[in-house]
């Protein structure tokens, strides 16, 4: 069995991995004196990817919007029953969520770690749906789709990608539409299940006092595709670099507006340490000038405009990347005036090395500080992973990152041509 | 054999003047924190002021005047995390002063963040910036005007909003009904001076809780003490718990239209159960049983039978004796969702519990609490909890009388839990059921 371990003294954790096969690798960081045992087997397959042709066949498939999302809610379903009542027997609670890139399986229990991960190993490669499960389901998730529809943080967000991009499928609401789920049958689903579902496009990851060897061997002994398979092509529609609108607007019961405004980045595609470069120096930028120690800051939150919701993040992804900020405001537009008017300044000026060296060590701080949850390494853990590097290779660019790269970066994400603003009003 | 440090345990480092110290050493986060909870009775009258001076108090120290330079200094610290929180316990309003740092060992260098974290919470709480011996006046009204949109935001998120909604139309004439940031019609009133003449008062009467978590040296443990200990106390009061009992003669119900695309259905019920009730235990079953988890009658039926809805569950209010049920649905199906929400609540009654339910209701409920000791923040409030109830109990004593519940006292239980509320938020075309 072929294992690998890696420490990072500095903070005292350790990471071991073993690599099947079929191309799946298995990830284990062990928690000492932690109680809560939290596995995830995820699929490199979200809801972007509607489009793709199937490794062995020449012509390209087309699924309906929400497919990733509705096979995650059909995989819980076995043939004996809900794998739920199974997890739950075992104390354990099972989860699963879909992003635009990723669909990830996972449970956390404090007992019986072996058993629940055998639970977790056998469901997701053993699917069990059938017409009747899949006609119910809908009205599920119509009700899941009609609670994001209402959800005014979550509509400012799409809303800011559909100002970015008028054709990139990130665009679509995760879960889909009313209308697009109406359309997905049986065999559509099992198709995607198919194509993305095979060990080579998935990962395991385990945090918490686990004995790693016997996980590894579980997965040696439970992973039934024992070769590896040719590439996915996903299919993805010319984008153009431009936005597809400057300003989105939708009227919500809300009290008061809410607003994300952001830049979209055409500097896509990065890979490895690379992209997670990109994603630290991008973010350390956003808190250097809208942080809570930033002038801008200051100035907008004294003016009345913005308040502690103001929050900001940065995405890269292989054929997407972007920022967006904001949170409640009575004036939305004014915010916008004012970020514009303090970029021009900050053209002029530079951005202050001082200030940089001071915001990598804060950043440095928070990052360690995700190390207190299991949850979080594993979701950063995933989000790096398929992106081709590790949670380990952070440490690497806190350390590395430096304030000329940093200056580069400025020049190529803050274009203001490539501001977008979406509002939410009352 | 286990350490202290791996137990999580609590310890009573002082209790002076109302004023009590908590210790909990644990070695395995990368951080230590400091929480400051002071604790009121919920009023109408101090509510609206509670909320709004921590909101202040965070604007600026005497040596820190603005929150830009807080800002800085925190990041200096290695991104230390300060944060202010209002809460409600029962009857009782929190008031929450937080500060998170890296544990020396993890920064790299040879660091004492200690001194420098906790003399900024400590500044923060009792040597804020004035003006002319006040609050000053630009940071008063800012906050008035960010505490005004805050109480009117809570429509944003309607989740949130039908549950809070219902507690309230519930609680209409008791304290809990009011929210624990206070009232919109209260804060026009509020000047400088009368926030800061609340905040004297403030500072010496209420009973304060300080609960540190983490790895701290002796030396620190003691600054605490010694800090808390020089600070003005007078009488300090005894917070009452609050009307528990009750039996509604009718049922209330409350229909509210706004403009949304789903349905939100809460109904609260009296448990007429305490925390320190002989059998709060069977409630916390029932509860998990009803509504608790995926192996819930609730999840079950309303949802995986009958695709009512995405989310469904049910929650306590333990220190108010409250349970809600809440769920979001198609407007259409109110009726037939409370028929089927009642029709399990009969079950539970009648003793219809199968060793499925009540086994993985015990065993989720362990889970839950043992997962509580791999975060410091629940872990903290899992004490505090245990310190307001007067339980004093720790994880495995209540995973214990968790487990020694059985189906006949689940049973019995139901016969006390009564419907009081039914809150409906619905659509302006309203589809709803006459």
């Amino acid at each position: 069995m072929k294992t690998e371990s890696y420490s990072y003294e500095h903070i005292g954790e350790t990471m071991h991995v073993y690599s099947h096969s079929s191309g799946l690798k298995t990830y284990v960081i062990p928690k000492k004196g932690y109680l809560k045992k939290y596995a995830t087997f995820g699929t490199y397959y979200g809801s972007i990817n509607s489009e793709f042709i199937i490794p062995g066949e020449d012509s390209p498939v087309k699924v309906p919007d929400g497919i990733a999302h509705f096979l995650e809610h059909k995989l819980f379903e076995q043939k004996d029953g809900s794998i739920m009542d199974k997890f739950s027997a075992l104390g354990a609670r099972p989860n699963a969520y879909t992003g635009s890139n990723q669909t990830v399986y996972l449970f956390s229990c404090t007992d019986r770690f072996h058993e629940n991960f055998q639970l977790l190993l056998d469901f997701v490669q053993n699917p069990y749906i059938t017409d009747e499960s899949v006609e119910k389901e809908k009205d599920i998730i119509e009700q899941e789709i009609r609670m994001y529809e209402d959800d005014p943080g979550w509509r400012s967000y799409f809303n800011l990608l559909g100002a970015f991009y008028s054709r990139n499928p990130v665009r679509i609401d995760i879960a889909g539409t009313v209308e697009s789920i109406r359309q997905i049958n049986r065999e559509m689903l099992m198709k995607c299940y198919d194509t993305f579902y095979h060990p080579s496009n998935m990962v395991i990851m385990v945090v918490g006092d686990v004995d790693y060897q016997k996980v590894f061997e579980q997965v040696e002994q439970s992973i039934r595709h024992k070769e590896s398979r040719g590439e996915i092509k996903r299919i993805f529609p010319e984008e153009p670099e431009s936005l597809n609108k400057k300003y989105v607007e939708q009227k919500l019961a809300v009290s008061v507006p809410l607003f994300k405004m952001g830049f979209k980045d055409n500097r896509t595609g990065l890979k490895g340490a690379e992209a997670l470069m990109q994603e630290v120096g991008v973010k350390i930028l956003l808190e250097m000038i809208m942080g809570r120690s930033s002038s801008l800051y200051t100035r907008l939150y004294e003016e009345g405009l913005i308040n502690n919701t103001f929050a900001f993040s940065f995405t890269n992804e292989e054929n997407y990347a972007f920022s967006a900020f904001g949170g409640e405001s009575p004036d939305p537009e004014k915010v916008r005036d004012i970020f514009v008017e303090s970029m021009e300044e900050l053209y002029r000026s530079g951005l202050d090395e001082k200030t940089f060296e001071r915001i990598r060590k804060s950043s440095t701080g928070k990052f360690i500080r995700q190390w207190n949850s299991v949850e979080r390494i594993c979701d950063s853990f995933i989000n790096a992973y398929f992106k081709g590097a590790t949670i380990f290779d952070y440490f690497d660019v806190y350390d590395k990152i430096t304030f000329e790269y940093v200056n580069e970066l400025f020049s190529g994400h803050f274009n203001l041509d490539n501001l977008a603003l979406s509002v939410i009003k009352p | 054999m286990k350490t202290a440090a791996q137990e999580e345990k609590l310890i009573r480092v002082s209790s002076q003047k109302g004023v009590n110290v908590y210790y909990i050493e644990t070695d395995k986060f990368k951080t230590n924190t400091i929480n400051v909870f002071f604790h009121d009775e919920l009023s109408r009258e101090r509510a609206t002021l509670n909320a709004l001076l921590p909101a202040v108090l965070r604007r600026g120290t005497e040596k820190l005047p603005t929150q830009q330079d807080i800002a800085l200094f925190l990041e200096e610290q290695y991104g230390a995390v300060f944060d202010c929180y209002v809460d409600k316990k029962g009857e009782r309003q929190i008031m929450l002063f937080h500060m998170a740092y890296i544990a020396d060992k993890y920064t790299g260098r040879d660091t004492k963040l200690f001194d420098n974290v906790f003399g900024l919470l400590f500044d923060i709480i009792t040597a804020p910036a004035l003006r002319n011996g006040c609050f000053r006046e630009d940071y008063t009204a800012q906050e008035k005007e960010n505490l005004r949109r805050l109480i009117e935001g809570r429509i944003n998120e309607k989740d949130r909003y039908a549950i809070e909604r219902c507690y309230e139309e519930m609680c209409s004439n008791e304290p809990f009904g009011i929210y624990e940031y206070g009232c919109v019609e209260d804060i026009e009133k509020i000047t400088p001076d009368i926030l800061y003449r609340h905040y004297a008062k403030f500072l010496e009467e209420l009973p304060v809780d300080v609960f540190l978590s983490g790895s701290f040296t002796d030396e620190e443990i003691n600054r605490v003490v010694q800090k808390f200990g020089e600070m003005k106390r007078g009488f300090w009061k005894n917070i009452d718990a609050g009307g528990i009992y009750r039996r509604p003669d009718v049922i209330k119900e409350v229909t509210e239209k706004l403009d949304v695309n789903q349905s939100k259905l809460s109904l609260g019920f009296r448990t007429n159960t305490a925390p320190s009730d002989i059998d709060y235990h069977a409630l916390m079953v029932y509860n998990s049983i009803l509504g608790g988890g995926i192996h819930s009658k609730l999840f079950r039926n309303v949802r995986e039978k009958e695709g009512l809805a995405y989310y469904v569950f049910s929650m306590l209010e333990s220190f108010k004796g409250l349970m809600l049920v809440t769920c979001g649905i198609d407007g259409k199906n109110k009726n037939r969702t409370i028929d089927l929400v009642k029709a399990q609540m009969d079950e539970i009654k009648n003793g219809v519990i199968s060793d499925h339910e009540i086994n993985s209701s015990k065993m989720y409920l362990e889970n839950v609490i043992r997962s509580m000791r791999d975060n410091q923040f629940q872990t903290v409030s899992f004490y505090l909890n245990q310190v307001i109830a007067g339980t004093n109990d720790d994880f495995d004593d209540l995973i214990g009388k968790v487990n020694a519940v059985t189906k006949q006292e689940v049973s019995e239980l139901g016969n006390k839990i009564f419907l009081d509320t039914i809150y409906f938020l619905t659509t302006k075309d309203g589809r709803e059921e006459i």
